[in-house]
């Protein structure tokens, strides 16, 4: 097959496609381009709710590495010197501390138990973005003490009836009003609400949050232990090689990774959305590659007088198997190129308009190589489904060919 | 030019045996101008569709400029009729999505002893021939009935074949466009010197025939000028 061949099989595929029916190109170009998004779209979103709660479990629960406490022990001790060594290690952007006590708070006529979390608030600014995350008030000051951060959750909203609540909350607390906080160690306190934060992850949201000496006083005594500590590492630092350095220098906790984390947590949902994509690309596959085949096939029926023609003119059955190969070429490179626009725009509107639930939120999450995968698998899948066709009407005797 | 020997072609329509061509034995000299002519079922066009290869005789053999073409492959065949054969069918067979002049270029295209500029050149020059250079960029649903078939004659001719099969090319046309065909198949014959084989019902297109063969129930029952049985000088 030289190059003149091949050029005179593109000029015909070329000269169908503009010139032969319009509505046929038109439909087929628009079927691949559905196909692409169906295939694209769903482990898309999967991979975006994924990653969501990634970013969500680092920013407001583990950080990039987690210490917790040793096995047998119910506290992170020696907090000031565990803290200043990890702080003091290669890649560490901060280290910061949470330690956690159950509470019953009173507000007006309503009583809810929720979990209190002591933290460093100027630390946690560099762990958390939970700073930036203020629906009201202001967050909390490194040395606030009486003063609370609540979830909006947690907070409520005056408007709605207790019994109409989707979780019990404090029935619409402000910013300013006091809420009465009573530990279990008889400790009880009056907190003024200096801010209401919303994240979106459910599990931030039904916290409240009290500065770490404010914990001291209900603990009655310096508070030099934790549940657990969070590390956020620096840019272009893998949280392996976090957890690694944590155990070299021997810190006294049982340190774990986001990654080590998730695995256990998550493992079983990402495995099942790895299943769902595969087989969503499969559905996807399937359905282009039978489509292109029928109306490669319809095309070349309705062709079998003309190519009969061409064959007896002197056109080798290899050109005319080309055109029909390089039509669906074409049409898979438009159909995949409208493909990624329309995909690309519906990732464009999910960023602005994420899907929220009460648990977590997301938007498409797509790497450039998952666009690349995917029209390459699709591209693949369509030109087998263009040539088989094509071969077998390339092949029939010019007789049979020309008596259609 | 060409040598036909006791060809035969045979079908089977279920139990029932049919000869499409029953012996023909024939020789065409070069520069010929031949027409073949006989009732429908006669064995016209299936002996045009041999001596074209585009189709298989059952037996017997065919010489075209002294090649034997029942041991030529698929692919040299082919090459055969792109390179030494022309041929113009009775419905045009045009490529309806190809301009006039990308239809007549089609076949110079794939010959691999033309370069652009002479494709062009020569697809021009044919076109000026049949007088549609005005209208090269149109497509073939563009033009009328007679036009279209000059175009497949153009295309024929473009790669200056040694013969040029027409099955009944005058069938779809009127009595004006008719002549205008004839006469320019006669006009390529004298200049070019090129082989006609030209299939064809109508008895007035004889005048235009060196010779006439008619064929019936698949035999060629004359041979001559006119069907007397002479020869043209």
């Amino acid at each position: 097959m030289g190059k003149k061949e091949l050029k005179v099989a593109f000029l015909l595929a070329l000269r169908s496609l503009q010139r032969g029916s319009r509505s046929s190109v038109v439909l087929t170009v628009l079927i691949i381009a559905m196909c692409f998004t169906n295939m694209i779209f769903l482990p898309g979103l999967f991979n975006g709710i994924g990653q969501g709660i990634i970013t969500q479990v680092v920013d407001y629960e583990v950080g990039n590495v987690l210490v917790g406490s040793k096995t047998g022990e119910q506290y992170v001790t020696d907090l000031d010197a565990t803290l200043d060594l990890i702080n003091g290690m290669p890649g560490v952007d901060r280290a910061t501390p949470h330690f956690s006590k159950g509470a019953t708070l009173k507000y007006r006529q309503r009583v809810l138990g929720v979990s209190v979390k002591a933290i460093k608030p100027g630390d946690e600014k560099f762990v958390s973005p939970l700073y930036t995350k203020m629906v009201a008030g202001s967050y909390l000051g490194e040395d606030d003490t009486g003063e609370v951060i609540i979830g909006q959750p947690v907070a409520g909203d005056a408007t709605i009836k207790a019994e109409d609540e989707f979780q019990a909350s404090l029935g619409g607390v402000r910013v300013g009003d006091s809420i009465t906080f009573e530990y279990p160690n008889g400790y009880t306190k009056d907190y003024r609400v200096k801010g209401i934060y919303f994240t979106g992850w459910s599990s931030a949201d039904n916290n409240v949050f009290v500065s770490w000496s404010d914990m001291e006083q209900v603990e009655g005594k310096p508070l030099d232990y934790a549940d657990y500590i969070t590390v956020k590492a620096k840019p272009g630092y893998d949280e392996k090689f976090i957890k690694d350095e944590l155990l070299q220098y021997g810190v006294p906790g049982y340190v774990q990774t986001t990654g080590d984390l998730l695995e256990k947590s998550m493992g079983k949902v990402l495995q099942s959305f790895a299943i769902i994509n595969m087989v969503s690309l499969i559905v996807g596959v399937i359905i282009t590659t039978v489509v292109l085949f029928i109306v490669i096939t319809i095309k070349t029926i309705n062709s079998r007088r003309q190519i009969g023609i061409l064959k007896a003119i002197g056109v080798d059955k290899e050109v005319i198997m080309h055109n029909y190969g390089f039509q669906v070429i074409i049409m898979a490179l438009l159909g995949i190129f409208f493909g990624v626009i329309l995909t690309a725009l519906m990732g464009v509107y999910l960023a602005a308009n994420p899907i929220v639930t009460p648990e977590w939120s997301a938007t498409l999450y797509l790497t450039p190589m998952d666009y690349i995968t995917n029209a390459l698998i699709l591209f693949f899948a369509a030109v087998v489904a263009g040539y088989v066709p094509a071969y077998q009407v390339s092949r029939e005797d010019i007789q049979t060919a020309m008596r259609a | 030019m060409i040598r036909i020997d006791n060809l035969k072609k045979l079908y089977h329509m279920g139990t029932v045996e049919v000869r499409a061509l029953d012996g023909v034995t024939l020789d065409i000299a070069k520069g010929e101008f031949l027409g073949i002519m006989g009732a429908s079922g006669s064995g016209k066009t299936t002996l045009l569709h041999m001596l074209g290869l585009l189709d298989e005789p059952s037996s017997g053999s065919i010489l075209l400029d002294n090649t034997d073409v029942g041991k030529l492959t698929d692919y040299e065949k082919t090459m055969f009729r792109l390179y030494k054969l022309g041929y113009v069918f009775q419905d045009y067979a045009l490529v309806p999505d190809l301009t006039v002049m990308e239809n007549v270029s089609l076949p110079a295209m794939l010959r691999k002893d033309r370069d652009e500029e002479q494709i062009k050149a020569d697809s021009y020059e044919i076109l000026q021939k049949i007088g549609l250079c005005d209208r090269r960029d149109h497509l073939p649903r563009e033009l009328s009935g007679g036009q279209q078939q000059r175009v497949s004659i153009a295309r024929a001719m473009v790669n200056k074949p040694d013969i040029l099969f027409a099955d009944e090319p005058c069938a779809n046309l009127d009595s004006e466009n008719s002549r205008m065909v004839l006469e320019l198949f006669r006009e390529i014959n004298e200049e070019f010197r090129q082989t006609i084989v030209m299939v064809s019902h109508e008895d007035w297109h004889k005048e235009y025939f060196h010779r006439i063969i008619r064929l019936k129930d698949g035999k060629v029952v004359s041979d001559g000028v006119n069907g007397n049985g002479e020869k043209a000088g």
